[in-house]
């Protein structure tokens, strides 16, 4: 199973850097995501990690590290996150980890909705 | 204060315009920290509503639909507004001003509610999460301003404007 590796760019920083290793399990986005048809760019991101889950098998990391989505890219990351509460569900190891800037409470807010919506846990860690 | 227009354009909202403003609402207001962060995310979602959904569009390689409309960033002596302007279906705007009637009626909790039960049920895909709108105003914690005007007996022109207090 191929790595996604995709760099962000000054020219386009409304697409987020992805890195998603199958070797560790562990995928990081990060960045910003406001680009147009947001489910074109992350139709393969979630197509990569259900591949993952029924072949690979193995425990699986995400890490965000969002200082700003849109809320088409919401939509998208709330897809993920039921994709990982429904691997968790059939006895996968899933761990969900959310860096946010401590003086954005607005994106607090926005990763309890995530909680409550997908019903998967979701460490908050400050970005350093 | 004199009200000062930082931002005024009317044309196609294609994504690098959209960001390349972004860029500048962000540097126009970094003095204010409250309303910095809160103006580029109001700012990215109302634009991207023109994008989408406005009736007067281009298509791009017979595909890609960037939509065509108005925008104005506006300071004021305590607050911004962001005001964006598009044509939209007759037919429709009942049903948007009807949203936007119910935007305004809700408190944050219920805003709150209300996103996160539209998102659970948007279809996804090219509509998106569908919950721009209610995102922009429980950022700026204002109620929305919003008119319609009727422009022929297909269309009206929709205006929707969003204030950002300073602190």
């Amino acid at each position: 199973m191929e790595n996604i590796s995709i760099k962000s760019s000054p020219e386009t920083p409304y697409f987020p850097e992805v890195n998603f290793d199958s070797s560790t399990g562990i995928c990081e986005i990060a960045g910003e995501s406001y680009m147009e048809e947001t489910y074109k760019f992350y139709l393969p991101l979630t197509t990569w990690i259900k591949e993952y889950i029924s072949t690979i098998k193995k425990s699986i990391e995400l890490n965000i590290k969002l200082i700003y989505l849109n809320t088409s890219s919401t939509k998208c990351i709330l897809d993920i996150l039921e994709t990982l509460k429904d691997y968790e569900d059939d006895g996968g190891q899933v761990r969900v980890v959310w860096y946010y800037d401590k003086e954005d409470p607005d994106m607090i807010d926005e990763v309890e909705d995530f909680e409550a919506e997908s019903g998967i846990k979701i460490e908050l860690h400050e970005l350093v | 204060m004199n009200i000062k227009t930082l931002l005024s354009y009317r044309g196609p909202f294609y994504i690098e315009l959209i960001s390349v403003f972004g860029s500048n609402v962000r540097s126009y207001t970094s003095e204010y920290s409250n309303a910095n962060k809160k103006l580029f995310r109001i700012f990215i979602e109302l634009a991207q509503n023109v994008s989408y959904y406005s009736e007067d569009f281009h298509l791009v390689n017979n595909e890609s639909r960037i939509g065509v409309g108005e925008l104005d960033l506006v300071e004021h002596e305590s607050h911004f507004t962001f005001t964006t302007k598009n044509l939209v279906k007759k037919s429709d705007s009942k049903i948007l001003i009807d949203r936007c009637n119910l935007i305004n009626q809700s408190d944050q909790m219920e805003l709150r509610q209300l996103k996160r039960e539209q998102r659970l049920n948007s279809p996804g895909e090219k509509f998106g999460a569908r919950i721009g709108l209610i995102q922009a105003v429980m950022l700026s914690q204002n109620k929305l301003q919003y008119n319609c005007e009727e422009i022929n007996n297909e269309f009206a022109y929709l205006s929707l404007t969003v204030r950002i207090d300073k602190n």
